[in-house]
């Protein structure tokens, strides 16, 4: 059988020249001829290579007890402020390695929004837009997925640890990748026979598919089919091997921690040089109605080390400057502490941690007010936020996404970036 | 008689189901009964307290008695629609073969394949009733009340955001499975799920509040979604933009399920609460001062006796439909404006039928399954106006393709994932469902699926002949013979291949991971 197939060479996000598909390659059977049309892909070279890695913090972190303490204050508790790389700025108590890293990082400390429910927040905190029920929101991840990701990537465009808000109307082919326990190749990704026998096999499943559209499910078949274009191009790409942590040394992987997160973001570091644009990687345990500064000392001890190795790490490899990192949760938590000790949920003021991506490090953005119950200088919306991760990434905000219904929707709709963090 | 037939299409032609009179005060009674007598009963009894059966007894003599006028047969739909459909110039798909019958029915009904041997004995009968009797069969059977439990289960459960500790999604679908299989009515399963205590997990019907987690604004918007069909949700913030729903309504209706008063939160400033009286969305008001039971007992009566209300059938008749035959006659949790509803004469007339049949579920799945358009070959209709002179492929549900994996390759139930992946959400359109990697990847390559696949291929391989060794293949995995085509490629692939146990087992790999394995067609 002769497969028609247009070969390109292009250059892949890693900077490497890609394989041929793999599918094409089936497809072509025996062997017989390629038609191949050959091209270089030159604007390829001149591409940043955005990427973006977002460690969420479940639950809403505490603004007091993260980047914006008020010890001594009147709602400040018991949590102390420590000092910084940067002389003047203060984080909490618990993050005495993230402190280290400070000239690399910028904190807005004015973060405001409304939603005070965790399901609708951490969709808004995830899609820019407040929940609707006319139309699904794509997940950023799954906008930067379809908007720099390749689409014939090997590896998923975005990846999740953890189960995340997903591709709203952009659908399946921006969808996260989500890995459960990071380490390991993810479940069911090893192929159980020799390469050669399972693309016999595609080929075979792909006309017994055929035949499916043909006898009327048509659309059926024709999704059925791309995915399986995605999963073999995964399965049998030697990409695979960066989910597989053990090809790290003991000493790397200790120094982000041995915890899910910091292995998580270990991950997120080698997904991101071999070309995964988003990736994402979640931390829960932040909802602390009760008994917070026992609690959030024991959630900091996995987040500090992990997230500040992870910036010391992409900076040594040259990486920093063309990934944004991202550390946030769905909101803030309460100025006044309950009466079981902890803080409740707190939309209306919050901080929100930035790194690399153009971000200059070693800054401030806006301020609260003595007792942390208002934004005091500088207030950031949402939409704001969205704007300055487009802004980070390289996207046009105002970039037109189209819904299956055919209606435009802009990456960000309102809002203006945080332009002081990157002057 | 005639004339008493010609209100009854004048009533469906005006999209209403006027089946009799209105009870004017249905709920005062029934309410005035709960409260006359104060139940002393514990009330986490796994049976309904004595007050409020009396009082649902009450509500169900409103229904009327079953009568002629209201009667009619599959074939009656097939008529209505056909019509509709040459309106349009369009020519109804021809009627399926007996095996695609047989495997859809079962995947339908009870959410398995038939067994190979049953295939070729349901083709064999040549009685002219045999669809209508295997219908019969398999709606008789206890896999179809698990099925459709399933499947209400996940319709109210699917989107739930509450922490599921709070309830028990095996104890509701439990519950459901033995309504289903003691085929009661619709409306008595509906009210008991709304006067239910929602306190205990353990009273299997509670969990139908208890995963509202207390909150009456998601009580009220997930009555109106799993029980009417329309979704009011948005109402909670300001006016509904597409249809006629107020911000003061909305909250008038969650003012049932609230325990003491209800307030709603003044619009411009946030501070200020309202407090807003239980009104239902027909404007129906119940008398003052009712308990938080006694409340929801009115919803009830309002919800599904009110002969004006004719959301609740539809709603019930519409996501049937839309199981059935892959469309809806609308969508089936957020019908907006009445104009929204395709063919509304004929979902109407359905309607009116499952109310005077005391709304009980066999008799709408039989009456659907029987008709010619139920029974149409498959195609991809490519806009509304193409619905039902085919039938949408479906996909299967997370259970389902666990089951149908289990009858065809053996136990592999050990890993729930394949559950938890292949699920979807019941309420969206199947033309809007994708499915995932994850999902081609469990079946490309999951060690107990491939293992199993290894273990069946030596039993095929004993077959004497490759051509009916890939025929028992076909029959097996996707309940039908292979076509002359299909032989002819796989004939073609054993010789290639040589070894006949690995095309053996490249053959069922092929066939399991094919999109019509998990597809119902």
């Amino acid at each position: 059988m002769i497969t028609h197939s247009i070969l390109q060479l292009g250059v892949g996000r890693d900077g490497a020249v890609s394989r041929r598909r793999f599918l094409e390659v089936a497809g072509a059977g025996a062997a017989a001829g390629w038609l191949g049309a050959v091209g270089l892909h030159a604007d390829d070279l001149k591409k940043r290579n955005a990427a973006c890695i977002l460690v969420w913090l479940g639950g809403g972190p505490s603004q007091f007890e993260t980047w914006d303490p008020k010890p001594g204050k009147p709602n400040g508790g018991e949590t102390k402020a420590i000092a910084t790389a940067v002389a003047g700025i203060q984080i909490a108590q618990h993050w005495p390695k993230t402190a280290e890293m400070m000239k690399d990082i910028a904190i807005i400390r004015s973060v405001t929004s409304r939603e005070g429910n965790h399901e609708r927040a951490t969709y808004q905190l995830h899609t820019g837009r407040a929940p609707s029920p006319a139309l699904k929101y794509p997940n950023i991840g799954a906008v930067v997925a379809q908007e720099i990701g390749e689409p014939a990537a090997e590896l998923p465009n975005f990846v999740s640890v953890g189960d995340t808000v997903g591709p709203g109307f952009l659908g399946v082919s921006s969808a996260p990748f989500v890995v459960d326990s990071p380490g390991n190749l993810p479940a069911n990704v090893a192929i159980q026979v020799p390469a050669a026998r399972m693309s016999r096999r595609l080929s075979l499943l792909k006309e017994q598919d055929a035949d499916f559209a043909n006898a009327g499910a048509k659309q059926i078949a024709a999704g059925h089919q791309g995915l399986y274009d995605q999963a073999s191009r995964m399965a049998l790409s030697p990409k695979l091997k960066g989910f597989d942590l053990k090809n790290e040394s003991e000493k790397v992987r200790d120094s982000y921690g041995r915890g899910r997160l910091g292995q998580g973001l270990l991950l997120a570091r080698r997904l991101i040089e071999l070309g995964v644009p988003f990736v994402e990687v979640r931390q829960g345990g932040w909802d602390n109605h009760n008994d917070i500064f026992k609690a959030v000392p024991r959630n900091a001890g996995e987040v500090d080390p992990a997230l500040s190795q992870l910036i010391r790490d992409l900076k040594s490899r040259g990486m920093l400057d063309r990934t944004l990192v991202v550390c946030m949760g769905e909101f803030g938590r309460t100025p006044k502490v309950n009466n079981r000790g902890g803080r409740d949920h707190w939309p209306k003021s919050f901080s929100v941690l930035l790194a690399g991506g153009g971000v200059r490090g070693g800054r401030v953005i806006g301020k609260t007010s003595d007792d942390g119950t208002d934004v005091a200088d500088r207030p950031v919306s949402v939409p704001d936020l969205f704007q300055t991760f487009c802004r980070a990434l390289d996207l046009n905000p105002a970039t037109e996404l189209v819904t299956p219904q055919g209606r435009p929707v802009k990456i960000v709709e309102e809002g203006k970036p945080v332009a002081e963090l990157f002057a | 008689m005639r004339r008493q037939l010609a209100s009854v299409r004048w009533a469906v032609r005006r999209g209403q189901l006027v089946v009799a009179a209105v009870v004017a005060g249905l709920c005062v009674q029934a309410a005035a009964l709960a409260q006359k007598k104060k139940d002393e009963k514990d009330p986490y009894d796994s049976a309904l307290s004595d007050r409020k059966k009396q009082a649902l007894a009450t509500l169900r003599k409103e229904l009327p008695p079953r009568s002629e006028y209201f009667a009619f047969s599959p074939r009656e739909i097939d008529v209505m629609l056909e019509r509709e459909l040459a309106k349009l110039g369009r020519q109804p798909a021809v009627t399926v073969d007996d095996a695609t019958f047989i495997r859809r029915a079962h995947l339908d009904a009870v959410g398995k394949l038939p067994a190979p041997k049953a295939i070729s004995e349901f083709i064999a009968d040549s009685s002219p009733n045999k669809r209508a009797k295997l219908v019969d069969e398999l709606l008789a059977s206890k896999d179809y009340a698990r099925n459709w439990a399933r499947f209400w289960r996940d319709v109210i459960l699917y989107n739930t955001t509450t922490d599921d500790k709070k309830f028990s999604a095996k104890n509701l679908e439990d519950w459901l499975a033995d309504q289903f299989d003691k085929d009661r009515g619709w409306d008595t399963i509906a009210s008991e799920l709304i006067i239910a205590e929602g306190k205990d997990r353990a009273d299997r019907r509670d969990n139908f509040l208890l995963a509202q987690d207390g909150t009456a604004t998601l009580m009220a918007s997930e009555t109106a979604r799993v029980f009417m069909g329309i979704s009011i949700q948005c109402a909670e913030c300001h006016d509904h933009p597409f249809d006629d729903w107020k911000r003061e309504q909305f909250h008038q209706m969650a003012a049932f399920f609230s325990r003491g008063k209800y307030f709603m939160e003044d619009k411009q400033d946030p501070s200020k609460k309202i407090e807003m009286k239980p009104r239902f969305l027909l404007g129906e008001r119940p008398p003052e001062k009712m308990s938080g039971d006694d409340k929801r007992l009115a919803v009830a009566a309002y919800l599904i006796y009110n002969p004006k209300n004719y959301w609740f059938a539809r709603a019930y008749v519409n996501r049937v439909w839309n199981e059935l035959l892959g469309d809806g006659f609308y969508k089936v949790d957020s019908l907006g404006p009445d104009g929204e509803v395709i063919y509304p004469a004929v979902v109407n007339r359905i309607s009116v039928g499952f109310r005077a049949e005391g709304f009980r579920p066999k008799w709408l799945m039989r009456t659907i399954m029987n008709t010619q358009s139920y029974q149409r070959k498959i195609g991809t209709p490519a806009a509304s106006s193409d619905r039902f002179a085919v039938v949408r492929p479906t996909r299967l549900r997370g259970s389902q393709v666990t089951d149908v994996l289990e009858q065809v390759l053996g136990n592999i139930k050990r890993d729930g994932r394949i559950v938890s992946q292949f699920n979807y959400d019941p309420s969206v359109p199947q033309e809007d469902l994708e499915g995932s990697i994850q999902q081609a990847l469990m079946l490309m390559n999951n060690p107990p699926v491939q293992n199993q696949i290894s273990k069946l291929a030596p039993e095929l391989v004993k077959i004497k002949g490759t051509d009916e060794l890939i025929k028992q293949a076909y029959l097996r995995v996707l309940a039908r013979e292979p076509t002359t085509l299909e032989i002819a490629r796989m004939r073609a692939y054993f010789a290639r291949v040589g070894d006949r146990r690995e095309a053996t087992e490249d053959l069922i790999w092929t066939l399991v991971n094919s999109a019509e394995f998990t597809t119902k067609r």
